[in-house]
């Protein structure tokens, strides 16, 4: 489709898609190197403020466990009263109520032999102390995790967090650390620590992320989300399997399993809560087995490269429209010439040849175009006159050797007496226009009748003349010669003498008595002739030895006689017919012909000519004529 | 009419129906009975209340007013050898769900491997089959109390725990444990194959108000029907259960469970139970393992256990329940 196009759009187009492609590749380019940069930085900045968050998390849980394993090492080292656990619980509390919101010693139930609940425990209320027995009615503490973990584990263990009905509904995790005496466990410590500053702090680096942040348990439980809903309920896991998306699930799950093993990482990744895409750092939180994740978000980096790009794309797209312009401005200034040609052309194929092309300035491609054009104008112009010329000579030429032929034309009779004692026909068809064969017949008195017929050497204009002269000569001669021979001698001579082009002619000459059918003749190196006799038979007559005439002067000729009875006929003709050929090359042949004059024998010396020229056509069949066809026939009728 | 059934409804005793465990889709049945208005409409006043380690359910029982409640037919048949004069009253769970579930990785991958392994059972009242599975394999491992959370396991603490298959079995893999890391022996597997939730109430209550029992029965039977057939509205009415209860779960764990129990409730092709009720033979295979186990000593005959309340078939389920074909359906062949 393009190809239809001018020269102009397809320049413009070609150059713009080049421009584009260019354009597009360092726009990609740039999109792609900010990209990475981003990316880099991302994961830089995620991995510097989850290790803040972490180490924030770390510093109070570390302060917790130390503040447990010290109301423990009390506990183990010494003997102490309820009351004495309760004076503990309080000045723990009192010395780091910022940090902690409750503590619990809650003793083994099955110590002692006999079954007995006992955990006092104290929590902050509003600010106030607040102590409580949490054995108290027989309560059943140790069917508790924070009881019964660390109880069975036989080590300090973090339990899940868990929302503190009693208080507030807040978010809390509890440290337990089993303590003994001597092998025998003796009870649990515990400190509660409140995690709504957790919540806080992500939600602070939420924001400054533009994406935000979660933290999941050891089994991977969400403990803090931006969907509290989530919270305590869901785990990373739950979230997964909840996804419709089987991709999602298990990309959800495997990621839940690496946080939860503790490995850190950032990937790629689409949240099975949220649906949103972006790239998720995530790292252990050590003492706790937890682990934190910072998502950032797709939509919001690509904001940000977008913002990059735009003016790139901005300034991509003026650039782009003023290549445009300029494209077209250059095809157009490079192809108007062209287009002046092109117009000029067009009137010169109209055959106008004498308008001047347009003038074109300057030495380019299209400069050297229009000057080459102008010299085919001019060449053209010569041409035509030269051909104008070539063709007016050649119709002279053309017209003279018409004329020429209608006069060799009519220097063979076409005309034969009409007589009771012989009949006879000719016919002389030329290959050329003009040709060098002759017939001819001559009576020099009313009993006696020569015939001829030659074949002059060569063709066209030169046979055509010197068969003239030929003929004259002959007619002259016979005016005063009756002997064949000696006829030859004669014309030989005749033609030799001033035959400066060395031409000569193959010349049969024969004088019938009319009276008896005697026949003499003499033969100048012509084709036999053939004697068709009455009775069918045919023969060629004897050669007589002797050569063509013409060709050197004082030959002698032979002469020899035979018989012509009624009926009989002389068959004279030239090569022309026996050597006829069909479109393969072969030659029609004397046997052929020989053939024919069996087949005609009885006929008139016409129909016999016309009947022999029939099938000389359909032996060849089309193939052009390459010699003279000339044949005489004479009948004698053997009646005078 | 109306006005009598609104009058019903409104002076209508207040009846508790208690659950043996805390609120999750093992109940669903029961919550969509009471928000469904099923019970309501047979015009009596139900409150659901949830059990547990920490809910003392004999006290509640005993107290005098007419309380019912769901518990398992082993817990049943050992509370009446205690003597509490408990009466079933319906067969609601007719298929076994209890699971040991171990750590592959401790090389536990049959029953031999769990010799002197540490196992956390719910002990007293769920841990007739598991003795019955430890006694056929002349197992001898290491008990530990399970309660409320199987964290124990998940920190490696024991070796194997008790796992219902439609709850903590769950539980575990949304704590990121792939199946492929657990071996599970699944106890209807091995021969312990029992009859689990039942309702229940005390053989005074039976006596005296016969209509009560039939009609919180019927009423709870219709509740599973119509779970069954309504599972999201189901689900939805158990997640504000749960959340009005505090219970730390999501909605993924409460549709397996719900999913579970429904198999485990209505027959499926090629199960002999019928919907809602304890067969004889059950009951004597039941009542045969816990004396094996010497868990009983004795065991009333089963028209005393079980009393008959009639109209049950009125809630028969239409058609056979098209759940079992997508969850439990190689565990019916290997049974």
């Amino acid at each position: 489709m393009l190809v239809n196009r001018s020269i102009a759009a397809r320049m413009a187009v070609f150059v713009l898609v080049g421009a584009g492609c260019i354009l597009g590749a360092i726009i990609g380019y740039s999109y792609f190197a900010v990209r990475r940069m981003l990316m880099e930085e991302l994961r830089s900045e995620a991995e510097y403020m989850a290790k803040a968050a972490v180490n924030r998390i770390e510093t109070v849980e570390r302060s917790v466990e130390k503040i447990v394993q010290g109301m423990a090492i009390d506990l183990e080292m010494s003997s102490l009263s309820t009351n004495d656990m309760y004076q503990l619980l309080r000045r723990t509390l009192e010395e780091n109520r910022a940090i902690i919101c409750g503590a619990a010693i809650a003793l083994d139930p099955a110590n002692g032999g006999i079954t007995n609940y006992c955990a006092p425990y104290v929590y902050l209320d509003k600010g106030q102390l607040v102590a409580k027995d949490l054995g108290a009615g027989n309560y059943h503490y140790d069917v508790w995790d924070w009881f019964n973990l660390a109880q069975k584990l036989r080590m300090p263990v973090w339990c899940e967090p868990y929302f503190d009905e009693g208080g507030g509904n807040i978010l809390m995790v509890t440290y337990c650390y089993p303590v003994f005496k001597g092998d025998e466990f003796y009870g649990v410590v515990t400190s509660d620590v409140s995690l709504e500053w957790l919540a806080d702090m992500l939600a602070k680096i939420s924001k400054d992320i533009g994406g935000y942040a979660w933290l999941i348990s050891a089994n991977g439980t969400f403990i803090t989300h931006p969907k509290r809903d989530l919270i305590m309920n869901e785990t990373i896991f739950s979230t997964a399997e909840a996804h419709p998306d089987p991709a999602l699930r298990a990309a959800g799950r495997k990621t839940g399993q690496r946080m939860i093993r503790g490995e850190t990482d950032f990937i790629p990744f689409t949240s099975v809560v949220t649906g949103k895409q972006g790239w998720l750092y995530f790292a252990p939180v050590p003492s706790t087995d937890w682990s934190l994740a910072v998502m950032f978000l797709r939509e919001h980096l690509m904001e940000y490269i977008f913002g990059l790009n735009k003016v790139n794309l901005i300034l991509g797209t003026i650039g782009f429209a003023l290549l445009l312009i300029v494209a077209l401005a250059i095809a157009r200034s490079i192809t108007y010439p062209l287009r002046q040609l092109a117009s000029a052309t067009r009137t010169m194929a109209q055959g106008d040849l004498d308008k001047a092309l347009p003038e074109i300035k300057g030495e380019d491609e299209v400069a050297q175009l229009a000057s080459a054009f102008d010299n085919m104008r001019g060449d053209l112009k010569k041409y035509i006159v030269q051909l104008q010329e070539a063709t007016a000579a050649r119709e002279r030429m053309e017209s003279e050797m018409r004329i020429a032929r209608n006069i060799q034309m009519d220097l063979v009779p076409k005309t034969f007496p009409s007589r009771k004692e012989f009949e006879m026909f000719g016919l002389l068809e030329p290959a050329r226009e003009v040709g060098g064969d002759f017939y001819d017949y001559f009576m020099p008195d009313d009993q006696h009748i020569f015939v001829f017929i030659g074949d002059v050497s060569g063709k066209g204009m030169p046979a055509a003349l010197f068969m003239a002269v030929t003929r004259t000569l002959l007619k002259a001669i016979c005016r005063v010669e009756r002997n064949p021979a000696f006829i030859l001698r004669r014309l030989n001579d005749g033609l030799a003498e001033s035959n400066d082009s060395s031409m000569f002619v193959t010349l049969f000459c024969a004088l019938i008595d009319l009276s008896t059918g005697e026949c003499k003749y003499s033969n100048g190196g012509h084709n036999p002739p053939f004697v068709v006799r009455a009775s069918g038979a045919v023969t060629s007559l004897p050669l007589t030895g002797d050569v063509a005439v013409g060709i050197m002067p004082k030959m002698e000729f032979n002469e020899k006689l035979f018989a012509l009875q009624a009926g009989d006929t002389l068959f004279l003709y030239t090569d022309g017919v026996t050597e006829a050929m069909n479109p393969t090359g072969d030659l029609f042949g004397e046997n052929r012909a020989l053939e024919e004059l069996r087949q005609t024998h009885g006929a008139t010396g016409e129909q016999m000519v016309k009947s022999m020229r029939e099938k000389l056509r359909v032996y060849a069949a089309g193939a052009e004529q390459s010699d003279d066809i000339t044949m005489l026939a004479f009948r004698f009728l053997g009646e005078g | 009419m109306l006005a009598a059934f609104l009058a019903q409804a409104v002076f209508a005793e207040e009846v508790t129906f208690l659950l043996h465990w805390s609120h999750q889709a093992q109940f669903a049945g029961y919550y969509v009975a009471k928000e469904k208005g099923f019970y309501q409409k047979r015009g009596r006043e139900v409150v659901i209340k949830r059990g547990g380690y920490d809910v003392d359910g004999r006290a509640c029982l005993t107290e005098g007013k007419p309380v019912f409640c769901t518990t398992m037919l082993f817990t049943a048949l050992e509370d009446r050898d205690k003597g509490l004069p408990l009466v079933h009253l319906a067969q609601v769970v007719n298929r076994a769900n209890f699971t040991l579930v171990a750590w592959k990785k401790n090389g536990i991958a049959k029953p031999e491997d769990l010799q002197g392994r540490r196992v956390s059972l719910w002990l007293k009242e769920f841990e007739a089959p598991y003795d019955a599975f430890f006694k056929r394999y002349h197992l001898q491992p290491r008990k530990e109390p399970q309660y409320f959370t199987v964290n124990l396991f998940l920190r490696r603490g024991v070796d194997a725990c008790a796992a219902m298959y439609y709850n903590e079995y769950h539980t575990i893999q949304q704590c990121g444990i792939d199946p492929e890391e657990l071996t599970v022996f699944e106890m209807w597997k091995h021969g312990f194959d029992f009859p689990e939730d039942g309702i229940y109430c005390m053989a005074q209550t039976a006596e005296s108000q016969p209509d009560l029992c039939r009609d919180i029965a019927e009423a709870s039977l219709e509740g599973w029907v119509y779970a069954r057939e309504h599972q999201e509205e189901a689900l939805d009415i158990v997640m504000d259960y749960v959340r009005r209860g505090h219970v730390p779960t999501n909605r993924a764990h409460m549709k397996w469970m719900l999913e579970k129990m429904l198999v485990s409730i209505f027959p499926g092709p090629g199960d002999k139970w019928q919907f809602g009720v304890l067969s004889p033979e059950s009951y004597d295979n039941a009542v045969r393992l816990l004396r094996e186990q010497k868990l009983i000593k004795n065991a009333p005959p089963f028209e005393d256990f079980h009393r008959a309340i009639g109209g049950l078939n009125k809630i028969e389920p239409r058609t056979a329940s098209d759940c079992h074909s997508r969850f439990r359906g190689n565990d019916t062949v290997s049974k």
